[in-house]
């Protein structure tokens, strides 16, 4: 089919809306001024410098990169099983209990956060760390399961089931022949729920405090005070940081297809 | 009896992932519902809601919220379905690059999405710099901390997922059909219109969901760019709870919040045709 002008005039359109910004931040963060100003004011790495210099930026790294991992690795310990008896079964009120899995990905992130503070901390008085990973894994929960449900259907179950049928046990069955199977599609999901954790500010907003931040409530926290180009270095970095993660895990596992 | 088939598989799978949730999402959920109800006198009353209601402020935040829903989610469809009908005709490894760029604004952290559109909007941004060069205007123009602001901010958020809903829901339009209809006489147009959109309208319908719920509750957007005057439901929500330390009110809004995303969620979605699979 020939395409038109127009469609491709939009879809150019389209993606220098979308991917624009990322490149003006990236020239902006070579800026030697102070002010923000577009198009950058000579050339200076002095802002990439000053990210490293910032303990706060540092210490909350780590903090995310820690409750990031924790969080996407118990998601997919409790949502692989979910995702196994969702693919597998068929029962009477099945579209209730997905539903009930998907819930955390429905429910806006702010109220959730907004809700374990209220419980947890205020009433239950649980420590607010152990809060941000309950309430992390709690959201990336429906993403696991949505993203290992996908994989499981592109396989055929019945060769399992002539594993067992054959004396294998199930448990040894499952990670003997599935598990290999949809490898591809546990590593997608570790990637997506991690990143949706690294990224996450909705919920992080009221589980963090003096003493325990994530890297974005930092963030947000620097800008209300001092207006920059520190942010837009620490920005570029993310920003080329998550190309590289994006790229390689479209290449590898066709990551989109599973958004 | 197959042990792959029996309940008692079933509900050891499925067992830890529902208590989990039930202990650190839906009792949580449930405690800040009972609260949202509870008087003075531990009775139950909806007295809570008529004082968040009847405020004027409240009004004004939520008019502004479902505005800012209504004028994103119609762009990102009229711009979006194009794209997302373009990338689905591509070949695999052209489909496969301008996917990654699509996808690029919801895998990069939100913050540093956003703070692109100061530099691009602010005082001294490329909007109001080029402007005042080209002597179109005279002095800069206060775009940052405005509803237009918000709006462009969660276009560059929403439309990929619009993109991804419809180009894959588009994966399924073979196209064969099209060029049928094109050789029994239709124009591209009517083809485009009366083919390619009933077969994806599924995809369609679900990724207005997503956006338009989306943009009512998005946070990082509106809290950056829309600043502290031009506040949303999530903003004034998070300024009555961590600023104002108004529990009662920020709990209200919270489950205002959840029954509008709701009743969003199921409204839009009750449109899907129903003969289709």
């Amino acid at each position: 089919m020939k395409k038109s002008k127009f469609l491709i005039f939009i879809v150019a359109l389209v993606l220098v809306f979308l991917i624009g910004p990322f490149i003006v931040i990236i020239l902006s963060s070579f800026n030697e001024t102070a002010v923000m100003r577009f198009p950058p004011q000579g050339f200076s790495l002095k802002w990439y410098e000053k990210v490293f210099s910032i303990d706060m930026f540092r210490e909350t790294f780590w903090i995310s990169l820690k409750v990031g991992i924790a969080a996407t690795f118990t998601a997919l310990v409790i949502g692989i099983p979910v995702a196994y008896a969702n693919v597998r079964y068929k029962y009477k009120g099945k579209n209730f209990v997905e539903l009930i899995f998907s819930s955390p990905a429905i429910i806006p992130g702010l109220v959730i956060g907004f809700a374990l503070l209220r419980f947890f901390i205020y009433v239950a008085h649980v420590p607010i760390t152990l809060g941000l990973y309950l309430g992390h894994t709690a959201i990336l929960f429906p993403y696991t399961v949505r993203v290992v449900s996908a994989s499981l259907r592109n396989f055929d179950l019945s060769v399992e089931e002539a594993a067992v049928s054959l004396g294998s046990n199930p448990l040894g069955a499952f990670f003997r022949v599935v598990f290999p199977n949809i490898q591809a599609g546990v590593a997608a999901a570790f990637i997506l729920a991690f990143i949706t954790s690294f990224n996450n500010v909705p919920l992080s907003l009221f589980l963090t405090g003096p003493g325990v931040s994530t890297l974005p409530i930092q963030m947000l926290v620097y800008m209300e005070y001092y207006y920059d180009p520190t942010i837009s270095a620490l920005s570029s970095l993310i920003i080329i940081l998550t190309i590289i993660i994006v790229q390689s895990a479209e290449k590898v596992l066709g990551i989109s297809k599973y958004m | 009896m197959n042990p792959l088939k029996s309940r008692k598989t079933l509900i050891l799978l499925a067992g830890p992932g529902f208590i989990f949730l039930l202990c650190f999402f839906f009792l949580p959920l449930l405690y800040v519902l009972m609260e949202s109800f509870r008087g003075v006198d531990n009775q139950i009353t909806l007295s809570r809601y008529f004082d968040v209601l009847v405020d004027a402020q409240f009004q004004l935040v939520f008019k502004r919220t479902l505005r800012i829903a209504l004028i994103v989610t119609p762009i990102a469809v009229l711009v979006g379905y194009p794209t997302a009908y373009y990338i689905s005709k591509l070949k695999s490894k052209k489909k496969s690059i301008l996917t990654t760029l699509v996808i690029l604004p919801l895998m990069t952290s939100p913050v540093a999405r956003t703070y692109a559109w100061i530099v691009i909007l602010g005082k001294f941004g490329i909007v109001n710099e080029t402007l005042t060069t080209l002597h179109i205007i005279a002095e800069p123009m206060r775009i940052l901390y405005t509803e237009t602001a918000i709006v462009l901010g969660l276009l560059q958020l929403f439309m990929p997922i619009l993109i991804l809903t419809v180009s894959s829901s588009l994966e399924n339009v073979n196209s064969e059909v099209e060029e049928a209809a094109l050789s029994l006489g239709s124009n591209r147009i009517g083809v485009f219109f009366r083919v390619v959109v009933p077969l994806s309208f599924e995809g369609l319908i679900m990724g207005v969901t997503l956006v338009f719920t989306g943009c009512f509750t998005a946070y990082v957007t509106p809290a950056i760019l829309g600043g502290a005057n031009v506040l949303t439901l999530s903003t004034l929500m998070r300024e009555q709870a961590l600023v104002l330390m108004n529990w009662e009110s920020a709990t209200v809004i919270a489950v205002i919040m959840i029954i509008t995303t709701l009743i969003l969620y199921n409204g839009i979605r009750a449109f899907r045709p129903r003969n289709m699979a």
